[in-house]
């Protein structure tokens, strides 16, 4: 969501499928070595991450594979935070996530459980609020 | 110097650095409801699990339960916690509350699991930083004396996560600046202020490795001194979260 909103915001298309399909172009500038890179990281042994970094760093500059390298391990992190406190996910982005997720696949994931399953009616209201994400994050951030 | 980049091959940011030091620090000192000592083994135990038959073996069977044994530890954690620590360095997705609701009644309290979350996750972080970029691991720090604090926030109740949390509107007294002074925080923000220090932890890596927890909420958003954009922040994020099937 924060990748498609990202983009919105920049009045660019991004397609977020790229991050549950490395073969996706995702639009993003370097995003194909960005995925690689991320993909290596969490699944490559020594030697594919290397080759990933290496790659990662001739397209964009040591200083953006670094903070790649950081990004990358944060979300090592947030998952285990989310996997072993089991939340949920904050209702209205349940509510407005329901195409994005179906599109994603990610409804088949096994935290899925954690989230209580979002009404047809309302499923159907998030899909044609989907423009008023945005305005949700700035709310969720306290700026509303 | 523990965590000195500035000895690497790559030009790491100083708040790198900085985060990664404060954290060490703080993983020595005697924490809510683990000593130091327990505190420091916990994070051995996180790098133990990377090579732990016993998780491999879990890890491919259809449910983690189908295979019994214990996990090899040096003997400074009870057996429920070194459970813990492997369970979510090595497979995570398959966490489940009745499992959490198991590991109380073995004697690990919902306080402690949640201390022991946040050291697995910070050091899973940490070590996942170091790989990423080809450097050796930092040693662990030497623990601190001292014992745990005891401390419960008084305003932590039951919630929608398996362990009470912290509400927003409830982070008063010594939890007033837990959540950045954001009027509405996010779950994820939230998992873990059953052990508030475990939320300050967090808001300092993540502002180092990701981006300030201010404007995480705010896409577009980019933080000074990146050398990513804000999408290519994010495809990094869901790629790598998609890898580990995090539906949140």
């Amino acid at each position: 969501m924060l990748l498609r909103e990202s983009g919105a915001m920049e009045g660019r298309v991004f397609d977020p499928r790229a991050v549950t399909d490395a073969s996706v172009a995702s639009g993003v500038p370097f995003g194909e070595e960005l995925v690689a890179f991320a993909s290596a990281s969490v699944t490559g042994s020594e030697a594919e991450l290397a080759q990933h970094r290496e790659a990662l760093e001739a397209a964009m500059g040591v200083e953006a594979m670094v903070d790649a390298a950081g990004v990358a391990a944060n979300f090592e992190r947030m998952v285990r935070i989310a996997d072993a406190t089991g939340i949920p996910l904050d209702k209205p982005v349940a509510v407005f996530t329901v195409g994005l997720r179906q599109e994603l696949g990610i409804d088949a994931f096994g935290a899925a459980r954690n989230t209580p399953k979002v009404g047809a009616l309302l499923a159907a209201l998030g899909r044609l609020g989907q423009p008023l994400a945005r305005r949700l994050m700035a709310h969720y951030a306290g700026r509303s | 110097m523990v965590f000195s980049y500035s000895d690497s091959v790559y030009p790491i940011r100083a708040d790198f650095g900085e985060a990664h030091r404060a954290y060490w620090h703080e993983l020595a000192r005697p924490g809510c409801w683990w000593n130091g000592a327990e505190r420091v083994a916990i994070a051995a135990a996180v790098r133990s699990a990377r090579d732990c038959g016993l998780c491999a073996e879990r890890k491919q069977a259809l449910s983690p339960n189908a295979v019994q044994g214990e996990h090899a530890h040096a003997g400074v954690l009870p057996t429920v916690a070194v459970e813990a620590v492997h369970r979510i360095t090595s497979d995570p997705s398959r966490l489940s509350k009745a499992w959490v609701d198991g590991l109380a009644k073995q004697g690990l309290s919902d306080a402690a699991y949640v201390e022991t979350v946040g050291i697995v996750v910070a050091v899973v972080s940490i070590d996942s930083f170091h790989r990423n970029l080809g450097l050796p691991l930092e040693p662990l720090p030497k623990p601190e004396g001292g014992e745990p604090s005891g401390y419960r926030p008084p305003s932590a109740e039951p919630g929608e996560a398996w362990v009470p949390w912290i509400r927003p509107e409830k982070a008063s007294g010594s939890e007033t600046d837990l959540y950045f002074g954001m009027a509405r925080v996010p779950h994820v923000g939230m998992a873990m202020s059953l052990v508030p220090d475990a939320v300050r932890s967090m808001g300092r890596l993540s502002e180092a490795q990701y981006i300030a927890p201010a404007i995480v909420a705010m896409p577009g958003r980019n933080q000074p001194g990146r050398a990513l954009e804000r999408a290519q922040i994010e495809l990094v994020a869901g790629r790598v979260s998609a890898l580990n099937e995090c539906f949140y």
